[in-house]
Parts: structure tokens; sequence; C-alpha cells
């Protein structure tokens, strides 16, 4: 199997989310940066499994799947109650708090 | 091999004692929120009992299992009951209680959602008690996951509020961006290792030089979690989160989260990666001086008294924090001072969050200038705050000195010149710490009370309550620090 | 040429194969029709009414709240799915674990359907 291309991926799609998370204003679109993330890392994991024919990458990635769903439910929860109090979600103007 | 032998099924031999506290926890968690869909608003005067409860029933099996003495070994390797986790469990679940203690008439008085919070406490402490016993990456990460997401929530808990809704978003992108990252670095050390077991893992970074993936790996999964103990330069949501949280929850961060976190860290440094201390020592040895320094100079010059403690648990995370840059040399030290610390960190911390939340209710000011004179107004709240302040100080007798005291006591022992040079720069940060804590300490008893004076303090009987049990528990383990110090004695069986 | 660049040739010439021919297509038609745009034709079409306000539309946010409860039961099917596939083996045991687990997602369910999340009003 092409291990190494698929682990390139991973690293690619990683990087992307690394600078979206960097680079993006918009809390939404940050939160879809780190969801990249989390699907880098869950390449990864059923890549290096394939390698080792162990089956706790596979399990390990739908463990992630989970967990990603709760957070993003929490997050967008979140990200809704600041639109409703201030009608912005632009991470730049959170800064009432200073020091 | 074919994924149906590979899945060959046999029953998993459960042992029902071991997992006795967790199962309590998840029950009691789960029966107020039922109780809660049953009656709904009219069992809200009831939920801090209900919680407090039952952290305390939690606590028994955890007696028995400690009474019992034997480890156990769960779930092919994963999942590990030995008196340290035991030791760690029951200190989680004690800063529950005095976090429940904390929260009861905040949460009562500020029309708040008293049902879901405790519940969302109960799960949080539920991750925590998870993690105090596990040795496999899977379970980590659930239990890192189970006390984070619920803390995110909690953080928010003031829904109208702006700053609350800031705390809880910075919060949260924060945490989720760093467990992406040590998620990252866990899939290199699945990849490398085959197996997500700890055991495994340490076998597969053996050797004498680390391959680049290796290095990485391990360092992903370190910064991870140094996000959740708030170390430097990964701080940056820690005083803005704390700030705009409600105050018992910022109690509950700054006390039990990051002692889960250090937990997290002891797992992962002692049955992980002690084959790997040239990259971990450097890793922690510049974390601690960063965190230790600049959590102690933005202290200095905080004018609000939560953002002060803030600066002051980053500045107190970097202290935990140094014992680790010389697990190579002074591992059995090394891991007794950070348990040590972290069990007399945990009462005065929360004892000092006490005071700051009766003051408030008072004075409705985080100010620090609302303590000027607070000797003549309350002098009970006065001297609390003063045992709780030389504690995080160092000041003998109060327990805070001996936990300093072992952590140089590491620092020397690992007798290395980084080693010295870093003894040197916690000398250094605990005298700035005295600048910061005693200027509190003049202004409460050196300061006239402003002219507008309330004559009475009426501290509620919760609170009042969580105030004697720290207060207790600090002088105990500074006047007879020999009893901090047996539980610092259990954690070095996970120093092999 | 390396094996592996050696089998993706047959994508790319797929690929090739796949662009000319919609490219012959629209060409020759673009070449034999006749072109005579007016503003009706430019409209976008929208089941043969006439569409009304701005094609960007947002959808009511309290959707949302319907998207997050599927979201958590559709990723509880992913740890369904490979417990069916193997019921058989896991027997009794199996079926009262899985019972557990979805008695506390049904909790999570029972608590929106009490505070009223599910009622469109």
């Amino acid at each position: 199997m092409l291990v190494n291309q698929f682990l390139l991926l991973g690293a690619f799609l990683f990087c992307t989310g690394v600078y979206g998370v960097l680079a993006r204003r918009n809390a939404v679109m940050v939160l879809m940066s780190i969801e990249l993330m989390l699907n880098a890392v869950n390449i990864n994991l059923l890549t290096f499994g394939y390698l080792h024919n162990a089956v706790s990458g596979q399990v390990f990635a739908l463990f992630i799947i989970a967990v990603a769903a709760a957070e993003v439910a929490v997050g967008l929860a979140i990200i809704l109650l600041i639109y409703r109090n201030r009608a912005s979600i632009n991470v730049d103007e959170l800064d009432l708090m200073r020091g | 091999m074919s994924l149906a032998t590979l899945l060959a099924f046999e029953r998993p031999p459960i042992d029902w004692h071991a997992i006795a506290p967790e199962l309590t926890l998840l029950v009691v968690g789960s029966l107020i929120t039922l109780a809660d869909l049953i009656w709904t608003e009219r069992i809200r005067p009831l939920m801090p009992t209900l919680a407090g409860a039952g952290l305390l029933a939690t606590l028994i099996p955890i007696l028995t299992l400690a009474v019992d003495g034997t480890d156990r070994v769960m779930f092919g390797g994963a999942y590990v009951i030995d008196d340290l986790s035991l030791v760690l469990k029951a200190l989680f679940l004690i800063a529950g209680y005095l976090v429940v203690l904390l929260s009861v008439d905040y949460i009562r008085n500020g029309d708040y959602h008293e049902n879901e919070y405790y519940s969302l406490l109960l799960s949080s402490l539920l991750g925590m008690v998870l993690l105090a016993s596990s040795r496999d990456l899977i379970t980590m990460f659930m239990a890192l996951e189970l006390l984070s997401i619920p803390a995110y929530m909690l953080a928010g808990w003031r829904k109208g509020g702006a700053t609350s809704n800031e705390a809880s978003i910075k919060y949260y992108l924060m945490g989720v961006f760093a467990s992406a990252i040590m998620l990252y670095g866990m899939s290199l050390l699945f990849g490398m290792a085959g197996s997500t077991a700890f055991d495994d893992i340490r076998v597969a970074l053996a050797g004498p030089d680390p391959s680049g993936m290796a290095i990485l790996g391990v360092l992903f999964v370190l910064i991870g979690f140094s996000f959740k103990v708030s170390a430097v330069p990964f701080h940056t949501w820690a005083p803005d989160t704390y700030e705009g949280a409600p105050t018992p929850v910022t109690a509950f961060l700054a006390v039990a989260s990051k002692a889960a976190g250090f937990v997290a860290l002891l797992q992962l440094v002692y049955v992980a990666f002690p084959t790997r201390e040239d990259v971990v020592e450097p890793f922690f040895w510049i974390m601690a001086a960063l965190t230790m320094t600049v959590g102690n100079l933005l202290a200095l010059r905080q004018t609000n008294i939560v953002r002060m403690l803030a600066y002051s648990g980053v500045a107190q995370g970097g202290f935990m924090l140094a014992p680790f840059a010389v697990v190579g040399d002074a591992p059995e030290q090394s891991i007794k001072a950070v348990v040590t610390y972290l069990i007399i960190y945990v009462f005065m911390n929360l004892g000092a969050f006490a005071v700051v939340l009766a003051v408030a209710a008072r004075t409705n000011s985080g100010e620090i200038s609302s303590y000027s004179g607070l000797f003549h107004r309350s002098p009970g709240l006065a001297v609390a705050m003063t045992v709780f302040l030389a504690g995080l100080a160092g000041i003998p007798p109060v327990s805070g000195w001996f936990a300093k005291f072992l952590i140089w006591n590491a620092l020397l022992d690992a007798s290395s010149p980084q080693g010295s040079l870093l003894a040197v720069v916690v000398a250094v940060n605990a005298v700035i710490a005295f600048g910061y804590y005693g200027r509190i300490m003049r202004e409460m008893w050196m300061s006239d009370a402003p002219e507008v004076t309330e004559p009475h303090f009426t501290v509620s009987r919760a609170l009042k309550a969580a105030i004697v049990l720290t207060i207790i528990a600090t002088l105990a383990f500074g006047i007879y620090p020999q009893w901090a110090a047996r539980f610092g004695d259990i954690s070095t069986s996970l120093a092999l | 040429m390396s094996e592996l660049v050696r089998s993706y040739l047959v994508v790319a010439l797929f690929g090739v194969a796949a662009v000319g021919m919609v490219a012959v297509m629209l060409g020759l038609a673009r070449f034999l029709r006749p072109t005579r745009p007016t503003r009706q034709k430019l409209i976008a079409y929208e089941s043969g009414v006439d569409p009304s306000g701005s094609e960007w539309v947002q959808s009511q946010v309290r959707y949302y709240v319907f998207a997050v409860l599927f979201v958590v039961f559709d990723v509880e099917a992913v740890f369904i799915f490979p417990w069916a596939i193997q019921l058989e083996d896991y027997g009794l045991f199996g079926l009262v674990e899985m019972g557990i687990f979805i008695a506390i997602l049904a909790l999570g369910l029972g608590y929106a359907w009490r505070k009223g999340v599910l009622r469109w009003a």
C-alpha cells in the first residue's frame, strides 16, 4: 500500500489545519481547521494501523470521530451564544479582558 | 491475518471492585440528570447535596480499594489501579467536593442552570478519575476529553455575560487545538509502537538515538498537555478564562483541571517516555523556567485578584514542572515532589478562591483594592486569606514551604549543572512571588478600610465549611509535612 | 518510470479522455448554436418561479439544535455498526453493554425533549 503517500497527506492536512487555526479570524473557520487536523490524525492512525496490522488504530480513529462530533456540538453552541450577544464571531474582537 | 480472527471475542474479565469508583460517579451523574428530567425545577435546591453526597460516596470504594492494597490491571493493561492512582482519585474527588461547596451559593443566587451545572461538574470529575488510571493512549484521550468538554461549557456558564462567553470560547479553541496537536503526536507514537499501550510505546521508544518521528511524537503529546497545565508559552488562555468564568468554575479549572494535566504528564513521562529522557528533560527545563518567570512577572502587575491568582497559578505550575526536568537523574525525588506539591496546592489554592468568593459576595468586586482593611471588616477572612497566601508564597509553617523544599531537593539531588541552575531559577522566582502575595497581605492588614464599610460580613455555611476544611489541611500539611510526604512516597512506585 | 507512476498512467489517460470529450462536445455546440442572450435568460432557474431575494440564504438557527442531535446519534452509529457485526460472538454480555451505552445516550435525548428543545415554536 502507499503508506508514505498517506502519511504525507496526513502531514499536509495537519499543516493546513494549523495554518487555518492561526490565520483565520472567523470562529467557525477556526473550528473547521481544527477538524482538518483531527482528520489528518485519523488518516495517520488508519495508515499505521494497516502498517502494523493492528485494529487499535481503527478503534482510536472511531473514538476520535465520536469525540470530535461532541466537541463541535459544544463549540458551535458557544459560538452561537457569542453571536447572539454581540452579533459577530470574529475571534479578534474578543478582547474584553487585557493584561 | 483476517479481521475475524483479530476480533475473536472473549468476554474481558471485569474487576467490579476496581472500577466501582468510576461506576458510582457515573451512576450519580446519570441520576442527577434523570432527577432533572423528572422533577425539573423542584429538585433544584437538592442538587448540591446530591452532587456532594455522590462525591463522598465515591470515596468509599476508593477507601476499600486502598485497604485491600493489591494493584489491579484491567483491559489488557489499559487501566491500572495502584496506590498512586487511588491517592490521585481521592484528591480529585475531595477537590470536587470543595468546588461543590464553593459553588452552592454562587450558582443558586445567579439564576444559573443548577441541575446541569452539577451533572457537568461530575462528568468532568469522572474524566479526571479515569485519567488517573489510564495507561493507554485511547483511554487517556477519552478521559482527557471527558474532563475537558464539560469544562468548556462550565467556563461559559454565565450565558448572558460577554466576558463569560469570551472565557469559554478562548478556553475551547485553545483546548481543542491542543488536543488536536496531542492527537497527532499520539498517532506518531502509535505508528512507532504499533500499539496504544504505554508499555509497548516505552519499548518502541527505547534505543540510543531517537528517530525524528519519536522526538516529534513525544514533543507533540507533551505540548498538548502543556496547554492543559497552562505552561508558558501555552498559557495565553488561562488569565482570560479564569477572569471571565464564574469564580467557582475558575477554582475548578485552576486546581482540579490543572492537577489532572499534571497527573497525565506524570503517567506519560514515567510510564510511556522514561526511555526518552533526553527529549523530555530539556523540554521541561525550558518550560519550567519560562512558566515560573513569566507567570510571576505578569502576576506582579495585576490589579484584579482572580487574574492575579490565575498568573500565580501559572507560576505555581512552573514550580511543579521543574522536577520533570530532572526525571532521568532523580526519578523518585521528582515524582514525590510533584505529587506532594499537587496535594498541597489543591488545598491552599481552593482556600484562596473560597475567600475571594466570600469577599466578592459582599463587595461585588474582584479588585485587589477591595481587600484594603479587610482585617478590620472581617478578621476571620483576613486571617484565612493570609494563611493561604503564605502557603502559596511558601512561608513556614504553612504547607507551601514543604512543597517547594521537595522541589529543591529533587533538583539538587540530580547533582547535574542544569538541575542546580533550575534550582536557582526556582529560588529567584519564590522571592518574586513574595512581591504580589505580600501586596495583598499588606492591603488586608495595613491599609485602612474604605469609607463606606459593610459592618458585617456574612459568609454562607458552605463557604465557611470550605474555608475551614482547606485551612485545616493547609496548616496540617505545613506542621506535619510527613503526612503529605507519605502520599508522595506512595507515588515513587511509578518510578522504576 | 517507476511502477507507482506507471500505475497512475491509466488514471491520467482517463482524465485526458474525459476532459477532451467534454471540450469537444461543448465546443461543437457553441460553434453550431446561435447566441442571443437576454436578461430573462440569465436569471437563475428556480423551479419555473421568479426568483425572490438574494441567492445568499441563511437557514434558521433553530435547525442547529436538530443538527446537533442528529450528529450525536449519527456518531453513535459508528459504535453500533462494528458491534452489530460481532453481536453473535458477544452474546448477552454485548447486548447489556450496548443497552447501557444507548441508555446513557437516551438520557441525553430525554433531556432535550424535556427541556422543550424538540418543540418547533
